[in-house]
């Protein structure tokens, strides 16, 4: 294992001498807080000893220390972190500004312009450049530099000032202890807000990326169009054929093997479940859980592996001897293996929801001579159904976001069929078809993968709305 | 999630067995409940026309015991209420004239329960027949989550008794006229049963009980979920049905035992104390211990 | 009366048919427990069998003249020297003189072809440590090629004809050769925990992946366990009841819920092209798998926290402690235990994570072992997607045994949170 400092040179060195201004930066804030810490405790305690009546209780010394420190320490580190925001618009805007217009191309071609300049950091990749980004990257390192030394200047002033600011207001009678279980109560808020904030740059990231695909294609052809070949759209005067970028093989596809998937790990998971909960002893459920946890843990790559090197074959196999033609990739071999690693899913969900039922509807089926499964399907299913629906949302969700396996067993032609026997490809797959080459970062074909995330997470976050609401609501009424 | 509820509710049903235990080991206590020892059921026991009769009865869980040989019996269309303090046993008693103790894994029971001369602990006997002529109410109305005529027509149904809707239909009115529900509930007999209130809500499940047509009804505690009114009500539905039905009805409330039943069994941590015609064991109880309870120096 | 003797009667009857259909739900309970059950053990034993062949690795004996004038070195040589030397013609020297008689260009590229090309860089690595052998004639356990490990192992059937077959007569011929006269050796496969990623499946190692994966739990668990902490006991302990708060859990509800590959492009869009973050990096894929992580720990982390009595928390504050004293005195320690435990989860889940780490380009084909947060690296599950996908027939056992690997991690990780579960069960 590595030790710790080559931990930290790591991320020295491979954020270079940009980054490592930051790492240089919390330190020193750090140590200004620890020296805030110190002062503060050092002169209250003093002031304690002056103090002729000692029997009363004070706030102990150390939280006149912590208010100092925190002091020096959170609105210094909240600057930063506003700063490190505002960097990178603030240095496209002063190269922009300092290079003549003529130098430079214009619009989205300029973010792809500064990015050459702003990658080449060793010496060859310099000298890579042409003649013309290489005064520019000179322009642009002496901004950076710039910009790097009044960052770190203005945040340490801030704790410096703050710090002794607030080292000079501190006296016994500052209500120290308050004060700081404040700032802690606001600190542990911030950390529930961080939510919030992913959900926000999800919104943000998948939402603005895909308007600008929208830009270039409109809506419509993407949501309606039936033909799907991102790969014809290469060259830049290609991008408007328009035709490419149909998306509707992809959620037809999306939908066949997750409606496969359902249909496997619905009925499985709900009689597992049911089968656990209602017939089961003691230890068969101590076997059945950990079996059911254990394909519940699989990482979904390893599905993927088996889909496609060990059912797909097989299925195909089995398929010809049938007299069939079976795709090598076909929809069923993924949705049967995606299905397989729902039934977990399904069976907890289902467990939940079926014990939520009370106890004496189960004994009052029971008490007029229903059998159990009577009792399970007359009174116990409809009773538990609107929890099961939520807990089939749920697993739909789960197969529509699913990327691994349909990565790996599913094909990457955008076939429109429902042939469950035919090779399909899927929302995710295109995503990550579209995303792992090597192409540039604002090709319509990068966008379209962001379309694509958008559908995906519009989709499953309805589904997950609606699951979670049906599910509270179910809950609600039994409690 | 089901394994701890099965477990809250044991531990439910073994709060009085533990009860039991503590006392047994820490031996009388100061309140002087035990001062009196126990020897063997004081009264008639014994009926001449029993629909149930149970002998040297004894109910496990697990390793803790709930009842203790008890011998009793119910005679036919008499309704003979079960009374004693609270975890004495009345109700586990109760569980196992349906056999509804079965469905707790850990519930072993032994001695005899006889239903019209014929063991119901016998290997060839059904619980599921069992529980269709011999059916049962509970302490908390449960009615299913579907509507007041599909709760009702339930037993009916999954017994096959009907041939035909016009047959059901006359089935669950005649039920629910029986329950003294169906003037309250007969325009809205597709509306859904949870949404009755709570008297109405145990009045639905009596008539779901009936429209079985059971032979005996059981009734735990039925009435202690209610108020003074809905009380009321469901005792007056009590003394109509003993015309046609067996009944034996658990219940914490000496005055309503008074009310609704001619014999009255007295339970003690287990035991079967004393048993007897209701007027007696209320004016005069021969045990000390009921004598204690009647009196409410415990409960 | 008759009334009642007439329906036992009826439900008599009955009693078969239903008991019949009873017995048809409970065995489809049965049977689709049996169903989960088979398809964990066929799963399991197929990636275990698969795995098997990649613990160990098929040598070549071969005895190797280091002529000190060849490889224009002696025994003072500098390190760069010998780095520079070519060790490949001492091999191919060796495996002349073995087999002589091969004369034709393309027989010779086949007979080269029997050891691996890294079996050069071991011979160096022999040099490096004694430079006294230079000038000597050594025996060497060399690599074999992955095709002589495929026959050796049984992964090519030799009784296939020749054209169907990827080892052809002449090569299979020297490889019999070298069996019979006991040149062959099989020995453990340390390379494949001591190496990095290789395009040569003998010489590829799951190292790199592993402590890819590593640096990038590390960041994860430095991330999300203090933030998820901090969030629970917030939400639990001092939240206040109004449509903020609200917000704030309808979010982590949904964000548990959200695909994961969702998180890539946060990380893609924000992290890389907003940022400027390093690709590739553990650094990255960390932070991007803390935000997935973290509502699973809050989540249990929060009924961590609310299954602590209200007792312990009165006891507290009748004291004299304050709320945040009760709270980071006494009703976190007690807690505790259920916190780590939905870590070691939800670390275990961000260890079996593919899809977000493909988006960040963590797939990258990497061939050097990370040496901290910020190097290029890929992951087990990565490493296990990339093998996976490569045509060589060697990658298949590699692929097997390094799923073997991560199920192993993910295992113990599990094993260790029900543990701690058991053993720190409250009985409140």
């Amino acid at each position: 294992m590595t030790e710790p400092r080559q931990l930290i040179d790591g991320v020295i060195l491979i954020y270079g001498t940009h980054e490592m201004s930051i790492s240089a930066l919390l330190l020193l804030l750090a140590i200004l807080a620890a020296f805030g810490f110190f002062i503060g405790r050092q002169k209250i305690h003093l002031q304690y000893k002056k103090q002729s009546n000692k029997a009363r209780i004070n706030t102990l010394p150390k939280y006149f220390g912590y208010v100092a420190g925190l002091a020096a320490l959170i609105p210094a580190l909240i600057l930063l972190l506003v700063l490190e925001v505002a960097e990178t618009p603030w240095i496209n805007h002063q190269i922009s500004q300092e290079i003549s217009s003529a130098q430079l191309p214009s619009g989205d071609d300029l973010d792809l312009f500064l990015n050459d300049i702003k990658n080449a950091s060793t010496e060859s990749q310099i000298a890579a450049l042409s003649d013309e980004k290489q005064i520019i990257h000179g322009h642009y390192q002496r901004i950076v530099k710039t910009t790097q030394w009044a960052k770190t200047a203005v945040v340490l002033a801030l704790s410096v000032l703050l710090g002794l600011w607030s080292l000079k207001k501190i006296n016994t009678a500052t209500r120290a202890r308050y004060l700081f279980e404040k700032t802690i109560e606001w600190l542990l808020l911030a950390a529930a807000s961080i939510a919030i904030m992913t959900t926000v740059g999800i919104v943000f990231s998948v939402f603005f990326e895909s308007m600008r695909f929208f830009g270039d294609i409109p809506v419509v052809d993407f949501m309606f169009g039936t033909e799907w070949s991102p790969q014809t759209a290469i060259r830049a005067d290609q991008v408007g054929s328009s035709a490419s970028f149909g998306a509707i093989p992809l959620f037809v596809g999306t939908m066949l093997i997750s409606f496969i998937a359902l249909l496997v790990s619905v009925p499985l998971g709900l009689m597992s479940a049911i089968y656990l909960s209602e017939y089961a002893n003691r230890s068969v459920r101590a076997v059945a859980k950990p079996v059911l946890e254990i394909l519940a843990g699989i990482p979904t790559v390893v599905y993927g592996f088996f889909a496609a090197l060990t059912v797909a074959p097989f299925i195909r196999d089995f398929g010809e001897s049938l007299g069939l033609s079976v795709a090598s990739e076909s929809a069923l071999a993924a949705g049967l293996v995606m299905g397989i690693m729902i039934i977990p899913f399904v069976s907890s969900l289902a467990d939940d929801v079926m014990s939520a039922v009370p106890q004496s509807l189960r004994e009052g089926s029971l008490g007029l001579g229903a059998t159990r499964s009577e009792t399970i399907i007359k009174v116990l299913i409809p009773a538990a159904l609107p929890g099961i629906v939520g807990g089939v949302l749920l697993a739909a969700s789960r197969a529509i976001g699913e990327t691994m396996i349909v990565v790996m067993a599913a094909g990457l032609a955008a076939n429109l069929t429902v042939n469950p026997l035919e090779a399909v490809t899927t929302v995710t797959v295109q995503i990550v078809t579209l995303l792992t080459g090597d192409q540039e970062f604002d090709s319509a074909k990068t966008l379209a993968a962001f379309a694509l995330g958008l559908m995906l997470f519009v989709t499953t976050l309805v589904l997950n709305m609606i699951a979670l609401y049906v599910v509270r609501k179910y809950r609600e009424q039994y409690e | 999630m089901v394994i701890s509820m099965m477990n809250e509710r044991v531990a439910e049903l073994n709060l009085g067995i533990d009860m039991t235990q503590e006392i047994k080991q820490n031996g009388p206590d100061d309140s002087g409940i035990l001062d009196v020892t126990y020897s063997e059921t004081v009264g008639e026991y014994q009926c001449k026309d029993a629909k149930f009769s149970t002998r040297d009865v004894n109910v496990y869980y697990a390793n803790n015991q709930a009842i203790f040989d008890v011998n009793l019996d119910v005679g036919r269309n008499e309704v003979i209420a079960l009374i004693g303090p609270s975890g004495c046993g009345k109700s586990t008693f109760l569980r196992c004239l349906n056999r509804m103790n079965d469905t707790i894994d850990i519930c072993r029971i032994d001695g005899q329960i006889h239903l019209d001369g014929q063991d119901i602990y016998a290997k060839k006997q059904d619980p599921v027949l069992l529980r269709a002529r011999v059916g049962m109410v509970f302490q908390k109305p449960n009615p299913f989550p579907k509507s007041i005529y599909d709760n009702v027509a339930y037993g009916p149904r999954i017994h096959g008794l009907t041939k035909n809707k016009a047959e059901l239909d006359d089935l669950v009115e005649d039920a629910l006229i029986k329950a003294g529900l169906f003037d309250e509930v007969k325009d809205r007999l597709h509306g859904p049963g949870t949404g009755l209130s709570g008297g109405q809500q145990q009045r639905l499940c009596i008539a779901r009980t009936i429209a079985v047509q059971p032979e005996v009804i059981l009734m735990d505690e039925p009435a202690s979920a209610l108020d003074p009114i809905a009380t009321a009500k469901i005792e007056e539905l009590i003394n109509e049905l003993k015309e046609n039905y067996t009944i034996v009805i658990v219940t914490h409330s000496m005055q309503q035992a008074a009310r609704v039943s001619q014999r009255t069994a007295y339970f003690h941590m287990g035991r079967l104390i004393e048993v007897g015609d209701t007027n007696q064991i209320f004016t005069n109880p021969r045990h000390e211990l009921t004598e204690k309870y009647i009196t409410g120096r415990f409960g | 009366m008759s009334d009642a003797m007439k329906n036992t009667a009826i439900v008599k009857s009955g009693l078969k048919k239903r008991y019949l259909k009873e017995k048809i739900f409970k065995s489809a309970g049965i049977v689709s427990i049996a169903i989960a059950f088979m398809f964990l053990l066929v799963l399991l034993t197929d990636v275990i069998t698969k795995a098997i062949p990649a613990f160990t690795q098929t040598q070549l004996t071969l005895t190797v003249t280091l002529d000190a004038e060849d490889l224009e070195l002696n025994q003072e040589s500098s390190i760069e020297d010998i780095m520079a030397a070519d060790f490949r013609q001492p091999i191919r020297e060796a495996l002349r003189a073995r087999f002589d008689g091969v004369t034709k260009r393309n027989d010779k590229k086949q007979l080269y072809s029997l050891v691996s090309i890294g079996a050069e860089y071991q011979l160096r690595d022999l040099v490096l440590a004694d430079p006294a052998l230079i000038g000597q004639s050594i025996t060497v356990d060399f690599i074999a090629d992955d095709d002589v490990d495929a026959v050796i192992k049984n992964a090519i059937d030799r009784s296939l004809p020749e054209s169907d077959r990827r080892v052809k007569d002449l090569k299979l011929s020297w490889i019999e050769s070298m069996e019979a006269s006991g040149e062959i050796s099989t020995a453990f496969n340390w390379l494949f925990f001591s190496a990095g990623d290789s395009r040569e499946p003998e010489l590829a190692g799951i190292k790199g992946a592993i402590l890819g994966s590593f640096y990038t739990l590390l960041v994860t668990l430095a991330l999300s366990f203090p933030v998820a902490v901090a969030a629970a006991i917030y939400l639990e302990e001092f939240a206040p009841k109004n449509r903020f708060i609200d917000f704030i859990e309808i979010n982590i509800n949904n964000l548990a819920a959200v695909p994961s590959i969702v998180f890539g492009l946060l990380g893609l869009a924000v992290f890389i092209n907003f940022f400027s973050m390093p690709r590739s990096a553990p650094l990255i894929g960390g932070i991007v798998l803390s935000l997935m992580t973290l509502p699973t720990i809050i989540i249990a982390s929060r009924s961590a926290i609310k299954a602590v009595p209200p007792s312990l928390r009165e006891a507290a504050l009748g004291l004299g402690a304050s709320k945040m004293q009760t709270v980071f005195h006494h009703v976190l320690p007690a807690a505790l235990p259920g916190i780590l435990t939905g870590t070691i989860i939800g670390m275990a889940q961000a260890l079996g994570e593919t899809a977000p780490l493909l988006m960040i380009g963590m797939v990258a084909f990497i061939v050097d072992i990370p040496q901290s947060i910020g190097d290029p690296s890929t992951v087990l599950p990565i490493q296990v997607f990339l093998w996976a996908d490569a045509p060589e027939r060697g990658f298949l056992e590699k692929t097997s045994a390094a799923i073997l690997v991560l199920l192993v991690f993910l295992i113990s990780m599990n094993a260790i949170a029900i543990k701690l579960r058991k053993k720190f069960e409250k009985k409140w």
